[in-house]
């Protein structure tokens, strides 16, 4: 980037030198530690001027009109020509030789006028207010309001007090400002303008008559950015009061993003007393999740206490799952691993963090095993991750003009819906959005191109971008800076690893490597799916042991049963199953001779590698469920048993250990992981930032560390073959079935969510509705679905969204399992 | 095809064209949809959000900024009386009062029999012509009540006409 302008303002009589072209409010803030107060200014959206709030002096030298000379006074000092009325400061941008003044008695009453404006209708219930103690506008009134009302209302303005905006958002319209924060949020933000003002004047008021409401996935960061307690989420709403909770540093659990989060915790009597998850929020990390969250991370967070969990080890007898103590479980574990003579597999979900991983390593390698699957079994190619993922430095906060993101084979929106934030405004500044997929997704609504390929072929598309998609190529060809990101909606393992292949080549050959914002990514599932690459498991090694079972398997925090029909068939051959689980699954239910509980993230230290590779720590927040232990820990005990060596004291440990044997995590520790720097826009922490940026947290726990990729270290990376595999083929009477990803869904952890379960959908499927008509179905109509062993009902959705020939049935919404991977079925009128 | 659509096909089509993009149609149908449902209805919301290709949250909004729109069932004949300063002091307040009695309605209501809603308004900017109102947005001046009644009952015949035919 060009060395930034520099430009002179003064403010309050004293010179600072600011970069050009800085809104004034941002710069005073950033250079002068001058509060501009604000309420519908908002330093990641465009500027509005609506609220008067920021008015401050503004004014210029004044020039001999003459000479053009700058005049000074007697004492020397440069005569300045203040303008005769204030100027809103969130609407101007620093300019050379500006002159800024924010302390004369005509700002502070300004200031003290706008207060005194807003609080004619306000009404003062901050006592039962959520946003008490934290609120910019109790805030600005202390410091800036006045006392005393002078207005001889009888009445207050009375509107409407819980007006619910969708299922998740509830209004308080009278306590609401008028800063239009949240349908700006809505609209500049996330790209759904469901949210408006409705009538004028004092009866204004937040309104939505879309259908359906409020409930995209970030309707949540509206109530971070609201400056009063106007919206309110029904899961924190009337929960605690601000100064009651600590916050705990945390890694968004259900992810690649790995969104930095809080967990705000409190004593609490509904939890027995003990420390409780009262709220999640957005943790600023500019480069990972800048200061938003996904509503399925603000409100899944329900499990880490909820009733279900496992609580004590359990161990089968005639059939029945008993408890027993930690001792006689570990030990009947270890025996059953003795006397298994290696024949031994392990699959891992990804969900589980880094730490864990090494320790179940240890124990399998240890008894002389090295299968290492990963799960689920949809995204691989993590080798090409480690050759040529995004350029470390990576922000895709800063793509722009000249850069271009080819999105392959994804619902982002559904599978890291922080991305598809992130990318929608790269692309409104001036990023080109390149989305290719089977049908029609979300994200085409923010593309710049679209292309369709025949199910199943994504590889076979980006192989041959020139022939398939000649804008596209040609696009890719002249990008300043060019981001991959590949999913494997409607792939087999097999695709994806030949699409990754593609994605890897296309990026070499055009000499996008190795350098920030260039680069592979890919919608890994799960939080750590890229740890898991790292620390040697793959998927690959997980299909192997379905074609050959071990004769002992353990399975760590995978749902297996529920992500495919195929599984049981395998499963039946292991002899023995041990389970490290943290909620009943299939697998607990039927299959497992031992179950050991685990603890959630929020009970535990760990660390995540998110889909950037950036490897980032979450803290313990909560105390444990009944006995259950770290995942790691576990291991660590198994290993002890099994004579290998004594038992890490702490995941800081393990770390430890992981950073001496496994290159990529060289030089890592907790303390460099929990590292911070100072980050802009400035947010949290000191009450004044309320009023600018909202309630996210500053960032405290760490911003984490990123683990370089060999192009980043100058290796030569080469382009490898891609192995185009075969697609499946619909038969006669038969459908090709594409299974695709919902955010919100009814896997065991997230089914849990107290206030989300009304949003999931009814299972459903989508149909051609040439394909409709010939089968004589109907929107709505219980069509049987029927691949890999299993089958599902669901609703019929007859749409234009499935390609000719096929269903899209999306995972994780039935209770029984659907297909993991794209493949053939029939399907039926029930 | 909405109702809109379907029914206003042709006004639909040179509103559209008068202007650069759909977007900038919208008050011009909202006028349309209040012509057909009486007033701005969900429906009529609806219909307009999709010939403008635009959110029914955005055109609830600019339903709800504008005064001529109106958000609530109104009847046939929609009084707006102007009872402003110089309109009053010719006696428009009192035939404002005097039409609410004699139609029997508070003020904004709509009669028993649907026909006729009243309300007072801001200045219509023809106060020499004071008392007078609007119905459907014409202007009627020079009013009394004598006036007035002939008007009402000439209205309700038109309708009651109407009715009989069809
Ligand atoms: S609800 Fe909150 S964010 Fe939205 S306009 Fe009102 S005060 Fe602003
Ligand atoms: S007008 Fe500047 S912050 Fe609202
Ligand atoms: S005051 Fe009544 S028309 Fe002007």
């Amino acid at each position: 980037m060009a060395e930034q302008k520099l430009v002179t303002i003064t403010i309050d009589g004293k010179a600072y030198q600011v970069p050009a072209g800085e809104n004034l409010v941002d710069a005073a803030r950033n250079h002068a530690d001058n509060q501009i107060p604000v309420f519908c200014y908002h330093p990641k959206m465009a500027p509005v001027g609506m609220c008067r709030m920021c008015l401050v002096e503004m004014g210029t030298p004044e020039r001999d009109p003459n000479t053009r000379e700058i005049v000074h006074d007697e004492d020397g000092n440069v005569k300045v020509r203040w303008m005769p009325k204030l100027q809103t400061a969130c609407t101007q941008t620093v300019s050379d030789g500006m002159y800024i003044r924010t302390t004369t008695d005509q700002v502070a009453d300004a200031r003290n006028n706008v207060l005194e404006f807003l609080l004619t209708s306000h009404p003062l219930d901050c006592p039962v207010c959520d946003k008490g103690g934290e609120c910019a506008l109790q805030d600005l009134t202390m410091a800036h309001g006045p006392g005393k009302t002078r207005m001889v209302f009888s009445e207050k303005m009375h509107l409407d007090k819980i007006v619910p905006l969708g299922d998740l958002i509830v209004l308080d319209e009278e306590r609401c400002i008028q800063c239009a924060r949240c349908i700006r949020f809505q609209d500049e933000i996330v790209g759904d303008d469901v949210l408006a003002f409705h009538e004028r004047g004092r009866t204004l008021r937040i309104i939505t008559k879309s259908d359906p409401g409020f409930d995209t996935y970030f309707s949540g960061n509206t109530t971070d950015i609201c400056p009063v307690g106007a919206l309110t989420t029904v899961d924190f709403r009337f929960g605690a009061r601000p100064w009651e909770m600590t916050s705990v540093p945390s890694i968004d659990p259900w992810d690649a993003a790995g969104s930095n989060i809080s967990l705000d915790m409190r004593l609490d009597r509904d939890f027995g007393g003990r420390a409780m998850i009262k709220r999640v929020m957005p943790r600023q990390n500019e480069w990972v999740n800048e200061i938003w969250i996904s509503d399925k991370v603000r409100f899944g967070h329900h499990f880490t206490r909820a009733e279900e969990r496992i609580c004590a080890p359990l161990l089968r007898n005639n059939g029945n799952l008993n408890e027993v103590s930690w001792t006689e479980a570990l030990d009947t574990v270890a025996g059953v691993l003795k006397a298994a003579n290696g024949d031994i597999g392990l699959i891992v979900g990804s969900g589980a963090s880094n730490e864990d991983l090494w320790a179940l390593r240890q124990v399998v390698n240890g008894l002389g095993s090295e299968r290492l699957g990963a799960w689920p079994v949809t995204h691989t190619g993590g080798e090409l991750i480690a050759q040529v993922g995004v350029g470390k430095g990576t922000n895709l906060g800063k793509l722009g003009k000249g850069d271009v993101v080819l999105i392959v084979a994804s619902d982002i929106e559904e599978e890291v819906p922080i991305w598809r934030l992130r990318i929608k405004q790269a692309h409104d500044r001036g990023a080109a959005v390149i989305v290719a997929n089977a049908r029609k997704t979300r994200m085409d609504d923010f593309a710049s191109h679209t292309f369709r390929y025949e199910a199943g072929k994504a590889a076979h598309w980006l192989a041959d971008l020139k022939k398939s998609a000649p804008e596209a190529a040609e696009a890719v060809k002249s990008a300043a800076n060019l981001i991959i990101l590949t999913g494997a909606e409607g792939l087999t393992l097999e695709g994806h690893a030949a699409l990754m292949q593609a994605a890897a080549n296309l990026l070499i050959e055009t000499g996008h490597v190795g350098k920030p914002n260039n680069g592979l990514l890919s919608t890994f599932p799960g939080a750590n799916g890229v740890g898991q690459y790292y620390l040697g498991y793959t998927p690959e090694q997980s299909v192997a042991m379905a074609a050959k079972p071990p004769k002992v398997l353990l399975v760590a925090q995978a749902d297996m049963l529920a992500d495919d029909p195929s599984v049981a068939a395998w499963l039946d051959k292991v002899e023995t199953i041990i389970s490290f689980s943290m909620l009943p699954d299939g697998i607990t239910a039927k299959f497992a001779k031992v179950v050991l509980p685990i603890q959630s993230f929020a009970e535990r230290d760990g660390t995540f590698t998110n889909g950037e590779r950036r490897v980032q720590r979450f803290y313990t927040a909560q105390g444990p469920m009944g006995w259950s232990l770290p995942l790691w820990q576990i291991a660590n005990r198994l290993g002890e048993k099994l004579g290998q060596g004594k038992a890490k004291l702490s995941a800081a440990a393990v770390m430890k250990e992981i950073a001496a044997s496994v290159p990529a995590f060289e030089g890592m520790d907790y303390r460099a992981l929990s590292k911070v720097e100072k980050q802009y826009p400035d947010v949290g922490g000191a009450s004044d930032s309320y009023y600018y940026s909202g309630t996210a947290c500053k960032n405290t726990g760490g911003l984490g560390v990123v683990i370089p990729t060999a192009a980043d270290k100058g290796e030569t990376v080469k382009a490898g073959e891609v192995k185009l595999p075969a697609v499946p083929k619909a038969g006669k009477g038969e459908f090709v079935i594409i299974p695709s990803t919902r955010l919100y869904n009814r896997e065991a952890q997230f089914k849990l969510s107290t206030v989300v379960h009304p949003r999931v959908m009814v299972p459903f499927a989508e149909i051609n509705s040439a394909d409709a008509a010939k089968l004589g179905i109907t929107s709505g109509d219980v069509v049987q679905i029927s691949a890999n062993g299993g089958s599902v009902r669901v609703r019929a959705n007859v749409n234009g969204g499935a390609p000719e020939g096929s269903v899209v049935l999306p995972r994780h919404l039935t209770d029984e399992p659907v297909p993991m991977a794209i493949t053939v079925g029939q399907v039926s009128k029930v | 095809m909405n109702t809109l659509q379907e029914k206003y096909a042709d006004r639909i089509e040179t509103t559209l064209a008068k202007y650069p993009d759909k977007r900038s149609a919208v008050m011009a149908l909202l006028y349309i949809a209040q012509e057909e449902y009486g007033w701005v209805s969900p429906e009529g919301i609806q219909d307009v959000a999709e010939v403008c290709d635009m959110d029914p949250t955005q055109v609830k909004s600019i339903a709800g900024f504008y005064t001529m729109y109106s958000e609530r069932p109104k009847g046939r004949f929609w009084l707006q009386v102007c009872t402003d300063l110089p309109c009053a002091l010719k006696g428009a307040e009192k035939f404002h009062h005097d039409l609410k009695e004699y139609l029997g309605v508070d003020e904004g209501g709509t009669s028993e029999d649907g026909m006729f809603t009243v309300e007072h308004v801001m200045c219509l900017a023809a106060c020499d012509k004071a008392p007078l109102l609007q119905c459907n947005f014409h202007n009627y001046e020079h009013l009394d009540m004598e006036k007035m009644k002939v008007l009402l009952d000439q209205w309700r015949a038109e309708v009651n006409a109407q009715v009989n035919k069809s």
